[in-house]
């Protein structure tokens, strides 16, 4: 390996490294979260519910949380690990290192992605198993669930970086990412909702990465597959474009 | 450096064009009071502070345009503990390590003998925040050593140790000055100066005010010592030791 590789892959892995010694908390929480929803939402309500656009409404849902596992665990990750290392100074280890802007952002990203990841995929797995989950388009599932997953690692290390105080990351994810996901249409169809609020859930980011998890999935989306793939990869560059200044300005990072 | 300035986006102007050079295989002190600027010198030099004017370089490299170079030249110990809470010991150093691109076996080799050295081998798999003071300070020198810098940094290393660390941290310090890494030492401690440096430089207000050997330092100042030299930089002559007048009635 180069130098830049093991330095990069150091980087990376000191990440990979926090979450690991508290996987209690970062993996086995949120797994049993997403069981949880699966047994109340599947079982427990499915039955009543019966089906949703000619689908069970487990497999309606499901989608939904595993692209929830993965952008909270994503942002969740950056935000408290950042915040977390910007409190006890060890971040300057890293930010005295000849690491460039990009690799230390990149790196920052690529763990919580990893955590994102893991999670999603073993609520995957769960889900192929006990419920019979099927992959109708991998060619969008596969693109899709990479750009959710890394458009909400940046915003967690945007909020990490900006943030002084774990409130503020609480904050974020509390009152602004938690609302936006469960009004995007996990649990439901936005063509259910009364107006306003169907047109008022085309307004929500996260309406166009649900459907377009749904539609890997299960072949079903309430938006155009092609023009919310198009948004996301732009909203995903945009957001990667603004963290780069940052780092390359040192914001909040190098006084 | 050259004409180095930083002005904090507060307003505090932390550095007023500072030109101070040091040599290779030197140990240079940089003494001054208390928010004189020494901390903000330092951090412009590995990166931590952004200068907001003039130029530094490490052994010909732009810390600044050219850091990559530049950092890989600096091994830093800073004056807090900075140590990361999830890591044990023997990963601080190798992450340390492997941050400067050091390879997995050379990481591995480097690391057992620096907590050799540093007797920290029986802490290894502990974790950093269970280590008392001293021990963190230990783990911190040996963290800035590992990618063997050629430029070490040391930010008041003895502040609040006992004195066999303070000692055997002389001691170390010494041998690999000998071996031909150069040091820049901040302290308080006046005699640590006198003892350990070729060269010290006084800051003040964000300025070197004074450069020299302990000696042409006191000779500068027309005193007899470091400390009074330093005492009449800051203004505060009247707490001087070498002039203190006994009085008659106190003696018993």
């Amino acid at each position: 390996m180069s130098t830049a590789q093991i330095r990069f892959a150091t980087l990376w892995r000191r990440e990979v490294n926090r979450f690991m010694k508290i996987k209690k908390q970062t993996l086995g929480a949120p797994l049993l979260e997403a069981f949880l929803y699966i047994s109340v939402f599947g079982a427990a309500l499915g039955s009543r519910v019966g089906e949703l656009h000619g689908f069970d409404y487990i497999l309606f849902v499901i989608p939904g949380l595993i692209m929830m596992s993965f952008s909270t665990n994503s942002f969740a990750n950056n935000s408290s690990s950042i915040l977390q290392q910007k409190f006890q100074g060890a971040i300057q280890d890293q930010l005295s290192s000849p690491a460039s802007p990009l690799e230390l952002l990149l790196a920052f990203s690529l763990g919580g992605f990893t955590r994102g990841l893991i999670v999603a995929s073993l609520t995957f797995v769960a889900s192929a198993l006990l419920a019979g989950l099927p992959v109708d388009n991998v060619l969008v599932l596969i693109p899709s669930l990479f750009l959710v997953g890394f458009f909400f690692a940046q915003l967690g290390v945007t909020i990490g970086v900006r943030a002084e105080q774990f409130d503020d990351v609480a904050f974020a994810q509390t009152f602004v990412l938690q609302p936006l996901i469960f009004l995007g249409g996990v649990f439901y169809s936005a063509a259910l909702l009364p107006q306003p609020f169907e047109t008022l859930t085309r307004f929500n980011p996260l309406f166009y990465m649900i459907n377009l998890v749904r539609y890997g999935f299960i072949g079903y989306s309430e938006v155009s597959v092609a023009l919310s793939l198009l948004a996301l990869t732009a909203a995903t560059g945009a957001l990667f474009a603004f963290n780069l200044r940052l780092f390359s300005r040192g914001y909040r990072l190098r006084a | 450096m050259e004409k180095l300035e930083k002005r904090y986006p507060t307003g505090v102007e932390a550095l007023r064009g500072v030109s101070l050079q040091i040599e290779p295989g030197e140990l240079f002190g940089l003494l001054g009071p208390n928010g004189a600027g020494k901390s903000t010198l330092i951090h412009c030099t590995t990166g931590l502070a952004q200068p907001t004017g003039g130029s530094i370089h490490v052994f010909g490299h732009d810390a600044i345009g050219d850091y990559g170079p530049a950092r890989q030249a600096v091994g830093l110990a800073p004056q807090e503990p900075n140590l990361d809470w999830f890591l044990t010991v023997e990963e601080s150093l190798d992450y340390h390590a492997g941050y400067f691109g050091m390879p997995k076996r050379e990481r591995a080799e480097r690391t057992a003998e620096l907590l050799e050295t540093f007797s920290l081998t029986e802490k290894a798999d502990e974790r950093t925040r269970t280590l008392s003071g001293g021990m963190k300070r230990r783990l911190i020198l040996a963290r800035a050593m590992m990618h063997r810098p050629r430029l070490l940094i040391l930010d008041e290393p003895t502040a609040g140790v006992d004195v066999e660390l303070r000692l055997e941290l002389w001691h170390y310090v010494q041998r690999i000055n000998a071996e031909g890494t150069t040091i820049l030492l901040t302290t308080h401690y006046l005699e640590e100066a006198e003892q350990l440096c070729d060269r010290i430089a006084f800051i003040n207000h964000g300025e070197i005010v004074g450069e020299g050997t302990s000696a042409e330092l006191s000779a500068r100042y027309g005193v007899d010592n470091l400390e009074d030299a330093y005492l009449t930089l800051v203004g505060r002559k009247e707490l001087s030791r070498s002039h203190v007048p006994v009085e008659p009635e106190t003696v018993q």
